[in-house]
């Protein structure tokens, strides 16, 4: 997380796929599942400083 | 009347005046915090600890006064996930403070805030970045900062901290339908909203710092009020009613005077505000502007907003003239002193009412409430006092 990131997201999923071999499923739903539970991480945090 | 309908009449008379116009009659919507322990039975500790009981003794509230719109728990923070992250700055019932004291928010000192003077660039760079690296380390008496061993209180605190607040977020909806079924009650609002200019103030410099900061650097205060805003309307927007019948909460606190000064307002914090405050009407949400303090200064800046895009909610602002400069484009709510819940009687509290109701909702877009969230001061018999005049008086 050392560069400039879009809101609801805390680790693009581009990042990530950079980490993964490559992708014999579907991409989509892999990058949609990403994409989904790391913008929970991303209300953890935001919640904590608006909501906490 | 079956509880399906009592909930649909509810529920129409408490859009209607939020979209100013004229329902059957003034809608009661109080925000009912640590009054909920009081009248249920319960301590301070036992609603913002064990947030079931909170849950319950809003929903018996909700019952028995026979309200129009309520919030799901207004002692809104469950400190059981606060203490399992470990933050630092809440007092605790029972624990910090005595059991029958509302929760307290401790800012820290100038030398002690959140963020440094001199961080501005890190925060403005990337916003979530700095918060998990540096602030939640900050916050947390056991999140371990970058660079530091990991630990298993570490460890154990994220992984308790997010279970915790899935655990109560989740418990809402099904607290929503439970006030709906038993009492025909309506949720009162959706999603929480804060200005860019509070957050920096409330959870990141402190309001010390941030005075000095608007003085010594107030460009850097700009790009970081700017930093935030695309993340405040995401959060804003993920919370938000649905069905866009209820308002997002926008909990105001110091960006009036004279926390700011007039220039800072009208330089940095609402031109930080207001495009956020069009994009939420823009995609059909209504915000709730809770207003608390005195915002009577800025009342003609609010009134460019687009018309019905708020409800302003009266704390210290004054009622009349609020009505005279928002009253034709947006619905008001509160305006009834705590003080008197408090502290006087309920012929005192009947008697505001009637200067409240002539005053400003002689043409609807008004919703009764108190001025503040109604904390465990008020007396039962005066919070009756309000609501039955109003459902008497207050019929169109």
């Amino acid at each position: 997380m050392s560069h400039p990131i879009q809101p609801g997201v805390c680790i693009p999923w581009e990042e990530k796929l950079k980490e993964l071999p490559p992708l014999t499923g579907d991409a989509e739903l892999a990058k949609r599942i990403w994409e989904e539970t790391d913008a929970l991480g991303y209300l953890f945090i935001w919640h904590c400083l608006l909501s906490f | 009347m079956t509880m399906e309908q009592t909930y649909a009449e509810r529920l129409n008379r408490y859009v209607t005046a939020m979209r100013n116009g004229k329902p059957d009659r003034i809608p009661i919507r109080p925000f009912v915090a640590e009054f909920t322990a009081k009248y249920a039975g319960y301590t301070c500790q036992e609603v913002v600890h064990d947030f079931p009981k909170a849950f319950a003794a809003a929903r018996k509230c909700a019952a028995d006064f026979d309200w129009d719109a309520v919030v799901g728990n207004m002692v809104y923070v469950w400190t059981g996930l606060t203490q399992a992250i470990g933050l630092r700055y809440y007092g605790i019932p029972g624990i910090d403070v005595p059991p029958n004291t509302g929760f307290q928010y401790r800012e820290p000192g100038e030398d002690e805030a959140f963020m440094k003077a001199d961080e501005y660039d890190a925060l403005i760079a990337d916003p979530t970045g700095f918060l998990f690296n540096v602030w939640l380390p900050r916050v947390s008496k056991e999140v371990q900062p970058i660079g530091a061993p990991a630990t298993p209180r570490n460890n154990l605190a994220l992984v308790k901290g997010g279970m915790a607040m899935m655990s109560y977020f989740s418990a809402f909806p099904p607290q929503g339908l439970a006030l709906q079924q038993e009492s025909g009650t309506v949720s009162a609002i959706a999603g929480i909203f804060k200005a860019p200019l509070d957050i920096i103030g409330d959870k990141l410099r402190g309001y010390l710092g941030l005075t000095m900061d608007l003085l010594t650097q107030p460009e850097k205060v700009l790009k970081a009020c700017e930093a935030l805003m695309p993340h405040l309307l995401w959060v804003a927007l993920s919370g938000a009613d649905p069905d866009k019948n209820v308002p997002i909460g926008f909990w105001m606190h110091r960006g009036c005077t004279p926390f700011v000064t007039m220039e800072q307002f009208q330089r940095i914090y609402w031109p930080t505000l207001k495009p956020i405050i069009e994009e939420l009407w823009r995609r059909g949400h209504q915000v709730l502007f809770y207003a608390e303090g005195n915002w009577t200064a800025h009342l003609e800046t609010f009134a460019e907003l687009p018309e019905h895009s708020i409800v302003f909610h009266i704390d210290r602002s004054d009622p009349f003239e609020a009505h005279r400069v928002l009253g034709h484009k947006f619905c008001l709510s509160g305006g009834l002193p705590n003080t008197l819940l408090a502290y006087s009687t309920p012929d005192e509290v009947r008697s505001y009412c009637k200067k409240l109701i002539d005053g400003v909702a002689k043409d609807g877009g008004y919703i009764m409430d108190a001025s503040a969230i109604i904390q465990n001061d008020a007396q039962i018999e005066n919070v009756k006092a309000m609501t039955d005049f109003t459902r008497e008086y207050g019929v169109y």
